[in-house]
């Protein structure tokens, strides 16, 4: 007897009508706060309310949003150079930042108290309240990512050249890792071990902080835009052009280990994102497909659907129970995870 | 067929007038909808709804390989960019005098997601006609910007004489011999001359200098003078009823500080040239033509230097040493017609003949003076093999890549009906087959641009090829 199957059940629906930018969850996973390519700022509840409520706009375009841990803020950004600190209570907002510099990267630490912003190759550091915390102008390259290590104050800023490790309490430290290569992204595993970074030369890095080790994880075929942590630590997935690679950190590591190979997609990918609390795996990509895997189970896809146009958007809620996909054309979808 | 969005790349150094064009093709009525990518540093003065700033961010690669180099900056702007797909549908990115245009170019094909959705249309780049010789003697980048370009705007025409301007056009050649070369004052030219080119677009023909693909001949100019006996005096250097220093008066904001050190007239690049003066049997181009020999076999002796002042005598190859103003005494022996060679364009070194002007004269293929960075080009009938051909390019780009900044060509494959085109960009290499050839005769056309070509060796792996 096989164990049970999960499948993705289709919930709700909505067509903004725009590209989809950003989506954040609510910490509660009853709403979603939506950034279209207008710079429009939307709530949406599809449990309550089906159609969204439009809260303001970035003129000329979003570009990013971030949620507040479990907290009741959020920020938004925009081509406009602004960023906007919004109260989900009265959907109230303020501007926390004007710049000249494009703010694209935007993260709340875990637990809430502190949001950092990245403008160009600066990096500005604002407490729950808004008020400016720290202003770390002159970093190396344009800051492409931002990662919090979880419950923690360490963040870590990657750019063409490396990443460079923070931390803001109890005291301000900070220290370089440099890397020839321009990073990417920059995903923390859960556990705050192993810090990941996909780069425009088609490699992989970890880095061991605390063990001082890094290691460079070659082979892809084009660069590495997308890294994933599993919850529980052990797996990374990574993506490049239409292949995924997820590295087993289990036993001896992922050094001189082959990877597991997901190759499902036929076209480039442009989503990929573990399960917050689960096994799985999802992904979207310009083939329309969006994609759940079990990488720890094996190589076949669990379930799949095909979407009217590019998947721009995979968001799992905070629970992981349910999933927003939105293509490029601005049709959204709302899944939930069952057992079938 | 293709929904990628149109690039064009707007190249030049300061004060060649790339705002006043930038503003131009915003302000005039185009139908498109145009957004700017511009450089940290631009002077801005665009006044326009889509215009982005970037901070220059050279992507290199561990291994060194400047052919994988590109852009970051260029590739997370246009990331943005493509999700506001129907806002435009053109976008104009602006570089400085500074940047170097291969890794913007080698964006477009080697980053995954621009190599999708845009499509490089064109590189233009702007020269200010008054000032580009000193730019280029002082500046390696300036020679990297011309050598790029597929459209080179040659600004400010108005500010030179018809001489100058000449030489300027010379030495462009000299780098590119196969970009389109546009003449202009303040900035104002048609804007189909800049905007949809289709260089890149391997179904457009390509367009090669005719005097280009010629033999080389170690002079790039010849004149005819008919004189009489005794002294004939020969200037170079500064000479009256110029105007380049005249300010342009079309609100450029930019170049204040590109006069500090001008000398007189531009001309400050050269050194020294070579001269020869040989009789000539008539006053045709027949005549001339039936001394190019004998005046190719004579470049090749040891040129005597001469300072200023220095009596010169036809049959003797000269080093004219160069000065601010520099005059010399041509003794010639009888009455009649005089063919004068000179290794650089007269424009390039401010040459005339004293009350006389040449009633002939014709330019020769241009070998730029630094030799750093030029041009060759090859024409040649002969059917290809094409696997010969894979494999010399092949080679070529392994052991060249780095030096050879663009490559175009169109060429004949044996038993083909169809046209083989391709360009390339260091290693990156793009090619198809097209057209048939039709009535059209067949002819193989190829280009090389970059630094420290060798036209044997170039010639040599094209001979390999000969099916």
């Amino acid at each position: 007897m096989s164990p049970p199957r999960t499948r993705l059940a289709r919930r709700a629906h909505l067509e903004l009508g725009d590209y989809p930018v950003d989506a954040t969850w609510a910490a509660d996973g009853r709403a979603l706060v939506l950034a279209s390519g207008e710079g429009e700022i939307l709530w949406w509840a599809p449990a309550t309310a089906p159609a969204p409520q439009r809260l303001g706009q970035h003129a000329g375009g979003a570009l990013a949003l971030a949620w507040q841990g479990a907290g009741a803020h959020f920020a938004s950004s925009g081509q406009d150079g602004q960023v906007w600190l919004w109260d989900a209570r009265d959907r109230s907002h303020r501007l926390l930042r004007q710049s000249a510099q494009w703010s694209e990267q935007l993260a709340f630490a875990s637990h809430g108290r502190l949001l950092a912003v990245a403008s160009g190759r600066e990096l500005a550091i604002y407490d729950a309240s808004g008020a400016l915390r720290s202003s770390l102008p002159e970093h190396p390259g344009v800051i492409a990512a931002l990662a919090w290590r979880h419950k923690s104050s360490e963040l870590v800023a990657a750019f063409n050249g490396g990443v460079r490790w923070y931390r803001f309490e109890p005291a301000q430290e900070a220290r370089d890792y440099p890397w020839s290569g321009a990073c990417l992204t920059a995903s923390w595993s859960p556990d705050g071990r192993v810090l990941a970074s996909g780069l425009q030369d088609g490699t992989v890095h970890f880095w061991y902080l605390a063990a001082d080790q890094n290691s460079q994880m070659k082979g892809y075929g084009a660069k590495v835009a997308l890294t994933s942590w599993s919850a529980n630590s052990r797996y990374l997935a990574s993506a490049a052009d239409s292949m995924i690679v997820v590295w087993d950190f289990g036993g001896r590591g992922p050094e001189g280990t082959r990877p597991i190979q997901l190759d499902a997609h036929t076209a480039r990918l442009t989503q990929l994102a573990y399960q917050p609390g689960g096994t799985h795996l999802a992904s979207g990509g310009r083939d329309c497909r969006l994609m759940l895997w079990q990488p720890a189970q094996g190589s076949e896809a669990v379930d799949a659907d095909l979407l009217p146009d590019e998947i721009a958007l995979v968001r799992w809620s905070p629970d992981g129970q349910q999933l927003l996909v939105a293509d490029r054309s601005g049709a959204l979808t709302l899944y939930g995870v069952e057992r079938a | 067929m293709s929904d990628r969005i149109p690039v064009t790349v707007l190249t030049g150094f300061l004060g060649s007038g790339k705002t006043t064009l930038l503003n131009r093709i915003l302000s005039e009525q185009h139908g498109k909808r145009i957004a700017v990518i511009e450089n940290e540093f631009g002077e801005v003065g665009v006044d326009h709804e889509l215009v982005i700033g970037a901070q220059e961010e050279i992507f290199e690669t561990a291994n060194g390989c400047i052919c994988c180099t590109v852009r970051g900056d260029l590739i997370r702007v246009l990331g943005q960019l493509r999700k506001r797909r129907e806002r435009f549908d053109y976008i104009l990115i602006e570089t400085t005098g500074l940047a170097d245009p291969g890794p913007v170019a080698q964006s477009f094909f080697v980053d995954e997601d621009l190599k999708e959705d845009f499509e490089l249309d064109a590189v233009v780049t702007l020269v200010d006609a008054a000032h580009v010789l000193r730019q280029l003697a002082d500046s390696p980048t300036a020679a990297d910007q011309i050598a790029f370009a597929d459209v080179l705007v040659l600004n400010k025409t108005d500010l030179v004489d018809a001489t100058t301007l000449a030489g300027v056009e010379q030495a462009l050649r000299g780098i590119n011999g196969t970009a389109r070369l546009v003449r202009t004052e303040r900035a104002s030219l048609p804007l189909d001359q800049v905007l949809d080119v289709g260089a890149f677009d391997l179904d457009r023909a390509l367009s090669v200098n005719a005097a280009f693909l010629e033999a080389p001949r170690p002079f790039e100019w010849a004149g005819l003078y008919t004189l009489p006996a005794g002294h004939a005096k020969l200037h170079t250097g500064a000479h009256e009823a110029s105007h380049e220093h005249g300010h342009d008066h079309a609100h450029e904001h930019e170049h204040e500080h590109e006069h500090e050190h001008e000398d007189a007239h531009g001309h400050a690049a050269l050194a020294a040239v070579s001269l020869l003066v040989l009789p000539v049997a008539g006053s045709d181009a027949e005549a001339l033509e039936a001394t190019l020999e004998a005046a190719t076999s004579a470049f090749g002796d040891t040129a005597r230097p001469a300072a200023s002042g220095t009596h010169l005598v036809p049959g003797t190859l000269y080093q004219l040493q160069l000065e601010h103003s520099a005059h010399f005494e041509l003794v010639l022996p009888k009455a009649g017609v005089w063919a004068v060679f000179t290794e650089h364009h007269p424009g390039e070194f401010g040459f005339h003949v004293r009350g006389e002007a040449a009633h002939l004269e014709r330019a020769f293929g241009s070998h730029h003076h630094d030799a750093e960075i030029g041009s060759i080009g090859i024409a040649d009938p002969r059917a290809l093999e094409p696997n010969k051909v894979n494999d010399w390019l092949s080679y070529l780009l392994q052991s060249r890549g780095a030096d050879i900044l663009r490559m175009k060509g169109v060429l004949n494959f044996r038993g083909e009906a169809r046209r083989y085109v391709f360009h390339g960009v260091h290693m990156i290499f793009e090619g198809k087959l097209e057209r048939p050839w039709g009535e059209q005769a067949r002819m193989n056309r190829l280009v090389f641009i970059g630094r420290k070509l060798d036209r044997h060796e170039l010639e040599a792996g094209f001979e390999s090829c000969i099916a």
